[in-house]
């Protein structure tokens, strides 16, 4: 029987209650960790690699339809202006232009907030929308448009707009237990100032979509890590009933936090297509998605650390401010500070000051990257104090139960994980890298812990077809941005029906299917749909054994379903999957299945210790990482090959906040300067250090019947403040702020 | 006015002049695996081969192209890039694979210049294609792999 259950679901840190469905008989239990698996936890490769590796698979910006038109937006030249005006004559004059939109045009959608504005707040902030024949004559349009604009004072230090209590929203100020007066008290203290810089997302697909109507239905492509949530936010937009809008969004180029929902792209196609009768794209050149496609905010942060003599935690105080931009969520920067370590006595506070800067948008881990950053640099400044190794210290002030809750984990390996990296790092030999080097560089090793989410929860569902072929069909909610999550819901969906890989296809990336999946965010696709697609396929499977047992009249507890062959337990039948299924004929087993709820009395979180080994060039300021080993407890691992890559790319990420990126702005206009890949210094080959990795592959028992967690955001979390920790453990000094530029190094090394 | 590509092999009169290779490529042959990334040169997303050597083919002009020989992703994926493409996907040497396709053009080049590149050749050869995504570490030993270098 279904029944409506009322639970809490999280997502990065936000916990709300949803009804969700739960289906009672559903009696699937987690795999045990002696079980033996033909394919979960093994790797395999993407099922659709060969056909991106061809090129032949089509993202939104490949989107090509019949009479499409292209776009072009007008953006805020400056930080902060008002716009005098707009020659709309002029740009309807130009050949091929076919709908001219600015911030007084009479809209037929309604959004929370304008979709073009009059008084932009920020540079790059859309203005106005020229859609044409072609983006020549788009961009034409735009041009002819001759915007004149008033400039108006801007703000790009947080700091500027903390003393002046500009903030987006009120600062928030939480405490356990009295952080000052154990500060006071505390044997040792240590107090450590340090900034953590924007970085753009910059993912190589811009944020796009295409949008399309025929009559009441919308069609749209479009570039996002939520499918369903751009339906819903297209819908409302246009007051429509959500199964008139389909939403498809097979493939995207990357996203990284930065492609939440319908986005401005697919509002603002959706409004064009209507007001011209034509398909309409909307692409982001490079430089509108550099200035306007994402940004995680700088943060400029104070911690003060306090402890006994044995390293015991006293005392935690730590405030952060937050360039916010011009809105959103306030990111949990504060959330390590309270809940990586025991400690009685916390305090955090955090200012989300309002800066004239596009809103900061969610960047893998948002929040936690930031504050792991500064905390745990200010953990090693603490181990230095107390003359510790830092490892030692972090093992000592381990949190066996969640600091806010006083809730148990659901499960936690994190010491484990520390031993683990240590002994795959050399921890042991670690000051042997001082030692002057044959090649005259410096060297150190640092570690730092990962604390995140993860848990995923309802609500997710999945469809399980077999056909008489003995091949599975299952649909999903997901949309794979690149995590390869559509090849673990292949594996896990074969493993449960006892078939081969290349005989179960995954489907996703459509809303018209309408079997929902969660935003692909905040390391929550896999826990979430994964236990989904097991119980639909559970179902299928045992549907499938009662057939068997009708075919080969044997009893169905006899019989066992394993790699494409029933078999009894007793030898006699070995047959094809096929001799059984052949008999459907034109009819199929169908199941479908949803998430069940999350365990209540449990705090979901993933854990993990990273440990970077730095190479130092005093003479010419560069820094190299050499190594990286990278050990995560995130539970069941589904396929290790994606998981691997998931934790290489999460690295290299977090490497660049530490090494090479920043946005960098103009402080007299407040116009960011590096707005390109060539001066926004994202990763190349040649900078990747080697990468171990290893995971403790524990499946986490008290989660629904798989026993995974997110690996999104897990290793981006915790590299920057590695890399920091190997740089001060090289050259005995510590930058107060990121990235350890060839300048910055120099400036801190004289 | 027109003029002629060789692309794929094929021959094409294209016009008119004065655009992009990469427009002509993606608006008029409809050769979409080549992708527009930054348009400025700087990522490899729209690396093509000419004559054989690998163009960010967002900076050429399709015209100064005439009397070259073209080839895109799809052109090496006719069997030519073909123990490249099957090492990417056996090493898991892409995610999100937006940028592969010239992952795959660019290899193509270093693995017909220099068929048992060093890492530090395949460094080099390879700065220019940035895969945000990070599956650098996977791209160089989806190269060695399909060098039969391990």
């Amino acid at each position: 029987m279904t029944r409506f259950v009322k639970t809490q679901k999280e997502l990065e840190g936000r916990y709300e209650d949803v009804w969700v469905l739960v289906d009672e008989a559903d009696d699937t239990v987690s795999w045990t960790p002696d079980q033996e698996l033909s394919l979960v936890g093994h790797p395999a490769p993407r099922h659709d690699g060969a056909a991106r590796a061809a090129g032949r698979v089509r993202y939104t910006a490949d989107v090509v339809l019949t009479g499409m038109l292209h776009t072009a937006v007008l953006r805020s030249p400056v930080a902060h202006g008002r716009v005098r005006s707009l020659d709309v004559d002029a740009a309807w004059a130009v050949p091929g232009v076919r709908a001219v939109v600015g911030p007084e045009t009479e809209l037929s959608l309604t959004t929370r907030a304008p979709l073009l504005t009059a008084e932009p707040a920020y540079a790059g902030q859309p203005i106005a929308l020229v859609a044409a024949d072609t983006l020549e004559a788009a961009v034409e349009g735009v041009r002819a448009l001759g915007l004149d604009l008033e400039v108006l004072p801007h703000m790009i230090d947080p700091q500027d707009a903390v003393n002046e209590q500009r903030f987006t929203t009120d600062p928030s100020d939480v405490a356990r237990g009295d952080a000052e007066a154990a500060l006071a008290a505390a044997e040792v203290t240590i107090e450590l100032e340090l900034e953590t810089p924007a970085q753009h997302h910059s993912a190589l697909e811009p944020h796009g979509a295409v949008a399309t109507w025929d009559g009441d239905h919308l069609t749209a492509w479009v570039s996002t890590q939520g499918m369903f949530s751009a339906r819903e936010e297209l819908a409302k937009a246009f007051g429509l009933r959500t199964d008139s809008v389909r939403v498809l969004t097979e493939f995207v180029g990357g996203a990284f936090g930065a492609k939440q929902g319908a986005g401005f792209e697919a509002l603002a196609a959706a409004e064009l297509a209507r007001l011209t009768g034509r398909p309409v794209r909307v692409v982001n050149d490079r430089h509108a998605e550099q200035l306007d496609g994402g940004r995680r905010a700088l943060t400029r942060q104070t911690i003060r650390l306090g402890a006994d003599r044995d390293g015991t935690l006293r005392a935690i105080d730590a405030d952060a401010v937050v360039s916010m931009g011009q809105g959103g969520w306030v990111f949990p920067v504060m959330i390590p500070a309270r809940t990586v370590y025991h400690c009685d006595n916390v305090r955090a506070l955090t200012f989300p000051a309002k800066t004239n800067l596009r809103a900061q948008h969610a960047f893998r881990a948002p929040g936690v990257t930031e504050g792991v950053t500064a905390l745990e640099q200010a953990m090693d400044e603490l181990a230095l104090a107390l003359d510790m190794d830092p490892l030692e210290l972090r093992r000592r002030n381990h949190a066996e139960v969640d600091q806010v809750s006083g809730l148990p984990y659901s499960s936690k390996h994190l010491l484990a994980c520390y031993d683990r990296a240590a002994e795959l790092a050399g921890w042991e030999a670690r000051d042997e890298l001082r030692l002057p080097q044959p090649d005259g560089l410096l060297r150190g090793m640092g570690c730092a812990t990962q604390i995140w989410w993860g848990g995923g929860g309802p609500p997710a569902h999945a469809t399980v077809r077999l056909d008489a072929d003995g091949h599975a069909l299952v649909v999903t909610g997901i949309q794979d941005i690149g995590t390869g999550t559509l090849t673990g819901a292949r594996i896990v969906a074969a493993e449960e029906l006892g078939l081969q890989l290349d005989h179960v296809t995954v489907i996703g990336g459509d809303t018209r299917n309408n079997v929902y999946g969660p935003v692909a965010g905040g390391s929550q696709t896999t826990p979430s749909v994964m236990p989904a697609i097991r119980s639909a396929a559970a179902k299928v499977r045992k549907t499938l054994l009662q057939l068997a047992g009708d075919v080969f009249e044997i009893a169905v507890e006899d019989l066992e379903l394993r790699d494409g062959r029933v078999r009894s337990h007793d030898g006699a039948i070995d047959a094809d999957v096929t001799e059984v299924t052949e008999k459907l004929g034109d009819a199929t087993i169908d199941a479908s299945g949803s998430r069940g709820v999350n365990p209540e009395g449990f705090v979901v979180n993933t854990f993990g210790c990273q440990i970077a080994q730095v190479s130092v060039d005093p003479g010419i300021g560069e820094v190299r990482v050499e190594r990286i080993v990278a050990v995560h407890d995130v539970g069941r691992i589904v396929n290790p090959l994606t998981a691997s890559s998931q934790v290489e790319g999460g690295v290299l990420q977090g490497m660049a906040i530490a090494l090479s990126e920043e946005q960098v702005i103009d402080p007299t206009t407040g116009v960011p300067l590096n707005a390109h890949l060539d001066d926004y210094k994202i990763p190349t080959i040649a900078d990747v250090p080697e990468i171990v990795i290893d995971f403790p592959n524990v499946g986490d028992l008290n989660l629904p019947n798989v026993g995974a967690k997110g690996l999104g955001e897990p290793p981006i979390v915790p590299t920057a403040a590695a890399i920091a920790n190997a740089f001060a453990h090289a050259t005995g000094r510590r930058a107060t702020a990121l990235p350890l530029t060839r300048a910055r190094v120099i400036e801190v090394l004289s | 006015m027109s003029f002629t590509l060789l692309v794929n092999g094929e021959q094409h009169q294209v016009s008119p002049a004065g655009r992009r290779l990469l427009a002509v490529l993606r608006d008029d042959l409809e050769l979409l695996g080549t992708k527009l990334a930054c348009g400025e040169g700087a990522c490899g997303a729209c690396a093509v081969l000419v004559d054989g050597k690998p163009v960010n083919s967002c900076l050429l002009l399709a015209d100064a192209a005439e009397g070259h020989e073209i080839v895109t992703i799809e052109g090496l994926s006719r069997g030519r890039a073909g123990a490249l493409q099957e090492a990417f996907v056996a090493e898991d040497a892409l995610q999100c694979g937006y940028c592969t396709p010239g992952q795959i053009v660019s290899a193509t080049a270093l693995l017909e210049r220099t068929p048992q590149p060093s890492r530090e050749q395949i460094h080099e050869a390879m700065a220019g294609n940035l895969c945000r995504c990070g599956a650098y570490p996977k791209i160089e030993r989806a190269i060695l792999r399909a060098a039969g270098v391990s």
